[in-house]
């Protein structure tokens, strides 16, 4: 978890801007002569000289929706009311949650700086949630799980079902309740935040250094390398992380706005209720070995596998149940055609047993200190992750 | 390290777990200020509908007339769905009915449910095994 302070880029959010002061507007026909007027025409190298350059003719579109039109959309104001959002966030801030930076690359009117802060809020919330909830998992898992939470597939799920729409195209003209982004924009959305591009990226050499250590050191929030331009379906890419980038400015406007625990109950509600299956993320390759590390690391008898049950061995679907006992305890079981397989298949199961680990439904994570009148903090116990 | 990880996005969050969004975001009205059939709707719209809208937010509302047809109030949806519903001849109230009944709707299909409870949870029980237990002695 990198140091982060939220509290300092909340500020300058807090205002709305309502007039784009930046884009210069020319009002072209204010300069030209109508048709039939009595003024007598200009010399000619007078009218040679205000033809304009092509591109500078007509007053330049803007590239989003005026702030001050965001009162007046109605898809706008029923969003903030189906997300139940405080009154004290302003539908302008809303409207510019919608504008991504491939539709608006001008950062003070686009959800950049609104999304950054809402993805920092989010994944801090989910990482101390899977940590103290499910102490003993592998770090591969633990960046699987903040994905599965809160990766930019799940968010743009997310938004999908909070009914956001995209616009056909972004504009000055649209509806200010339409998310604005565009598939063949160059601009980065949200590729740029946290961890570093690795020197390495240049020598397509994609095993050097992709150790643990050096994914939570680098990289970014989910253990990817940062690395522009290689992905592989880069329209769907695109529209994932632009209906993320809503999710996650508005997030960042609830904090903005409303303080901090506003935006931690948003979180709570809307991202941490999902349910996760995390027994489906594991694979193992070498459960047995792996359990009879785990069995010699905490003082345990190393494993032993026992034959249960078994029927057909000379049918053509034989079942064998096979348990894993370490001394007389039990630790896991499974069944499966082979006995070699059903060997295996115990020893993932006691494995997962073992990493799933979880104190309760109702875990206290650190972020429960800062209300008020809360009881004194008493640490977690948090395990040392994986066994190999 | 034999632990690897596996890639999995969650299928999707239970609406009311949690947070609940209405499923309803858009209901449009039709209407004719001519045809006897849109009397009703007409007396609708100026009499109920400032309240209902009111007390709606989280649905937008769009109103367009619709010369020489019957009056239609079209629900959308989250799903991409829509329900229409013809109110030709309804008095004010039997629209409110209709109405209520569109902002209530998921937008799925309709569907008969069979069981009291469907749940995602594995249960609690678990699975009965023929390859556990003694098994019954006949």
């Amino acid at each position: 978890m990198k140091g982060i302070r939220p509290s300092r880029w909340g500020g300058q959010l807090l205002h709305a801007r309502s007039c784009p002061a930046t884009i210069p507007r020319r009002n072209f026909l204010a300069s030209t002569v109508r048709c039939q007027s009595t003024v007598p025409a200009p010399a000619a190298e007078d009218l040679i000289e205000q033809i304009p350059e092509e591109g500078e003719t007509l007053p330049r579109k803007l590239p989003s929706p005026l702030p001050e039109r965001a009162l007046q959309s109605a898809k706008l104001a029923a969003l903030h009311s189906r997300l139940s959002l405080s009154k004290k966030i302003p539908l302008q801030t809303l409207a510019r949650a919608l504008v991504t930076p491939s539709a608006d690359p001008n950062s003070s009117f686009n959800n950049a700086n609104l999304a950054f802060l809402g993805s920092t809020i989010i994944n801090y919330h989910v990482a101390e949630y899977i940590t103290c909830k499910w102490p003993r998992l592998p770090m591969a898992i633990h960046y699987e799980a903040l994905r599965a939470f809160s990766g930019p597939e799940s968010l743009a799920q997310i938004s999908r079902r909070w009914g956001v729409e995209a616009a056909a195209a972004p504009g000055e003209e649209v509806d200010p309740g339409l998310l604005q982004w565009a598939s063949n924009s160059s601009a980065l959305v949200g590729t740029r935040w946290g961890g570093y591009v690795r020197a390495e990226t240049d020598r397509k050499h994609s095993f050097y250094r992709r150790g643990m250590s050096s994914r939570v050191v680098l990289d970014n929030d989910f253990g990817d390398a940062v690395d522009a331009g290689s992905v592989k379906d880069a329209h769907q890419h695109h529209q994932d992380t632009s209906f993320s980038s809503f999710v996650q400015a508005v997030v960042g406007a609830i904090y903005s706005h409303s303080g901090r625990e506003a935006a931690k109950d948003f979180v709570e509600s809307h991202i941490l209720s999902r349910q996760v299956d995390l027994s489906s993320l594991f694979e193992f390759q070498l459960p047995t070995r792996e359990l009879a590390m785990l069995c010699a690391r905490e003082g345990f008898e190393p494993p032993l596998a026992r034959l249960e049950s078994e029927t057909g061995r000379h049918s053509r679907t034989p079942v064998y149940v096979v348990g894993i006992y370490s001394g007389k305890e039990k630790l896991g079981e499974g069944n499966a055609p082979s006995l070699d397989f059903a060997r295996r298949k115990a020893c993932m199961n006691a494995l997962k047993s073992w990493y799933l680990y979880s104190p309760g439904n109702k875990v206290r994570v650190p972020s429960d200190m800062m209300e008020e009148g809360a009881k004194p903090w008493k640490a977690p116990h948090i395990d040392i992750g994986e066994v190999i | 390290m034999t632990v690897k990880a596996l890639r999995a996005i969650p299928s999707g969050g239970k609406n009311g777990l949690g947070a609940f969004i209405l499923q309803c975001k858009k209901l449009e009205f039709h209407y004719c200020d001519w045809a006897g059939s849109s009397k009703g709707m007409n007396g609708f719209i100026k009499s109920l509908l400032p309240k209902f809208a009111a007390a709606n937010p989280q649905v937008e509302f769009s109103i367009s007339p619709r010369p020489g047809k019957h009056p239609v109030i079209t629900g959308h949806y989250i799903n991409g769905r829509t329900k229409p519903i013809c109110v030709r001849n309804l008095s004010p109230y039997e629209i409110l009915e209709k109405l209520e009944l569109l902002r209530d709707a998921s937008g799925e299909k309709l569907k008969r449910a069979n069981k009291a409870v469907t749940s995602t949870k594995p249960s609690v029980r678990g699975i009965w095994s023929p390859y556990h237990g003694k098994g019954m002695i006949v």
